[in-house]
């Protein structure tokens, strides 16, 4: 496998704080890598050092296997934060401008505007345009280059679930082209969705790296329910329990580690009760990542 | 190099501000400089309403070679408008955090800070080129006579007010960079030439001989002021070269200055 981008110790403090402490972390070619972590805890830093705008205080990085030059930034496509672009200039103006900066041809343009569907918008002024037009020409500017690196930096941020759901629909695309994606985001559903890997960052710190299939081994949960009395009393009398909620008005069974939903439906089945609802939840990663942040400390 | 003024000049001529304060100052420019003896005129009238009454002709604002230092001094003094229109496109830059953009697409720092180097540098040529052709067309139209001897005496002071203008804008420049607001920083540079006024006016008395070394007055010295030589004063009709070499270290510090903020920041 082959070696995108590789961090090395890499730190930044402003003053007291350490807003990245000794960062290590390699992203292999064709991931999409997920960012996660609190607001504040370091991501945008991060990706700032990576692209250039903010000085590492210690540590390095390399691209590609290679030292950072602005030659190389122009082969990654990069949105941080928010879209930015001269406001009084249009989408196409813009593009052009980013064109020239990235030094490739102008030709690339209405594919890129095709792609994020802005190519009616194109000639009005950036000013008139709605957030989620701007994220999406943020997306057409990263990708002008046909980049082999993509960098989002919370895409979907304040955009309406229509924007949401097309954003990542951009980005499936994107994806299944074999680009490596780094995707720093907050909203888990959105990593798990979208994710190959990921890497959770606390107050500067990684604290846990691994690939999102990885999330939901160990115990399962299972969610049950059925017309009986103390049902919940059944429940636990069952071997593979461990414990037992009740949310939503469904039974909530933890099972304890190698038990799964067959074995509690046939111990239920056996005990002559029916279930009219039984579902067997992979844990998200929402509940892995919250485990991991707060064991964390 | 020319594909970073390219980048730059591509970000400011779909700018409306960018048109209006330079066609103002073009238009200036050219429209005061051309039109000394209309003022002339006016001061001659309104001398005569004092009783009193002086002979316009006799005084040679136009003719070859004074035409030369006469407006090329005068020009020195419109160049104000082109520094805030500088402050203005720099400040932009921070304010819409498009710097911060530019870089992540891929300029480095100092491409960045060549793209608006360069723009200064045609900015200042644009100003000498036009001063120059008013300089020689008023002076063909309103010289005596033409002597190819001495005409082109003092043509010098054109290359000094390129500097002037040059030097002026780097120190704009550098204003921008620093400050990162436009309107503070354009009351800053309003008031560079009072802040400075106070501080030699301070130490006159004392060391009179650095006042030459402070960066505004070596801006100022590039193109001595000529008027007084029409009451009678002596005056300095030459380029200085230690001026020029004084202003071209400026020229250089500013932007130093600027790339070395520019370099250690985080944008």
């Amino acid at each position: 496998m082959e070696t995108v981008l590789s961090i090395q110790d890499l730190s930044k403090h402003f003053g007291k704080i350490k807003a990245v402490n000794n960062l290590k972390l390699d992203v292999q070619k064709g991931q999409v890598f997920g960012m996660l972590g609190p607001n504040g805890s370091g991501k945008t830093t991060t990706l700032g050092m990576l692209m250039g705008v903010t000085n590492p205080t210690s540590g390095k990085f390399l691209w590609f296997g290679e030292e950072p030059t602005p030659q190389l930034r122009r082969k990654i496509g990069a949105v941080l934060e928010h879209p930015i672009f001269y406001p009084y200039l249009s989408g196409q103006k813009n593009l052009e401008l980013n064109a020239m900066i990235k030094q490739c041809p102008v030709e690339n343009i209405p594919r890129v505007l095709e792609l994020v569907e802005l190519t009616e918008r194109k000639d009005d002024k950036y000013k008139t345009y709605s957030l989620g037009m701007k994220q999406r020409l943020a997306i057409a500017s990263a990708l002008l280059n046909d980049p082999t690196v993509l960098i989002l930096d919370e895409p979907t941020n304040g955009l309406d679930p229509m924007g949401i759901a097309e954003i990542r629909e951009i980005i499936r695309k994107i994806a299944a082209n074999g680009k490596t994606i780094i995707l720093a985001s907050h909203l888990l559903d959105e990593v798990q969705k979208v994710c190959t890997h990921f890497a959770i960052l606390k107050r500067g710190n990684m604290i846990y790296t691994g690939p999102v299939d990885d999330v939901g081994k160990g115990s399962e949960t299972v969610e049950v329910n059925a017309d009986v009395e103390n049902f919940n009393e059944v429940l636990l009398t069952f071997s593979g329990t461990s414990s037992v909620n009740r949310e939503n008005g469904v039974y909530q069974v933890t099972m304890r580690d190698g038990f799964h939903g067959k074995e509690l439906n046939k111990f239920l089945f056996e005990k002559g009760i029916v279930v009219n609802h039984l579902v067997t939840k992979k844990k998200s990663l929402e509940k892995q990542f919250l485990e991991i942040l707060s064991e964390a400390h | 190099m020319l594909q970073l003024l390219r980048i730059d000049l591509k970000k400011l001529t779909s700018y409306r501000t960018f048109w209006i304060i330079c066609g103002l100052y073009f238009f200036t420019l050219g429209m005061a400089t051309a039109s000394g003896m209309e003022f002339l005129k006016w001061l001659a009238s309104l001398i005569e309403g004092f009783g009193q009454s002086i002979n316009i002709d006799r005084i040679p604002l136009y003719h070859f070679p004074d035409v030369w230092q006469n407006l090329a001094w005068s020009s020195g003094l419109l160049k104000i408008m082109l520094g805030i229109m500088v402050l203005i496109s720099i400040t932009n830059e921070y304010s819409y955090r498009t710097v911060r953009q530019n870089i992540i697409d891929g300029l480095s720092r100092a491409e960045f800070l060549y793209s608006k180097i360069t723009t200064n540098l045609l900015l200042s040529l644009l100003s000498m080129v036009l001063v120059f052709f008013v300089s020689l067309v008023t002076g063909l139209i309103y010289s005596p006579s033409l002597n190819w001897h001495y005409m082109f005496n003092g043509i010098e002071f054109f290359p000094a007010y390129f500097l002037e203008v040059f030097a002026f804008l780097s120190f704009a420049l550098m204003l921008g960079i620093f400050v990162q607001r436009s309107g503070l920083s354009i009351v800053l540079l309003l008031n560079s030439y009072l802040i400075e006024l106070i501080i030699k006016k301070n130490i006159d008395d004392y060391v009179p001989q650095v006042i030459q070394f402070f960066p505004l007055e070596s801006i100022m010295n590039l193109v001595p002021m000529p008027f007084a030589r029409y009451a009678f004063q002596e005056i300095q009709d030459y380029v200085s070269l230690p001026a020029v070499g004084i202003a071209l270290v400026w020229t250089f510090l500013f932007n130093y200055f600027s790339y070395l903020r520019l370099k250690k920041a985080d944008l």
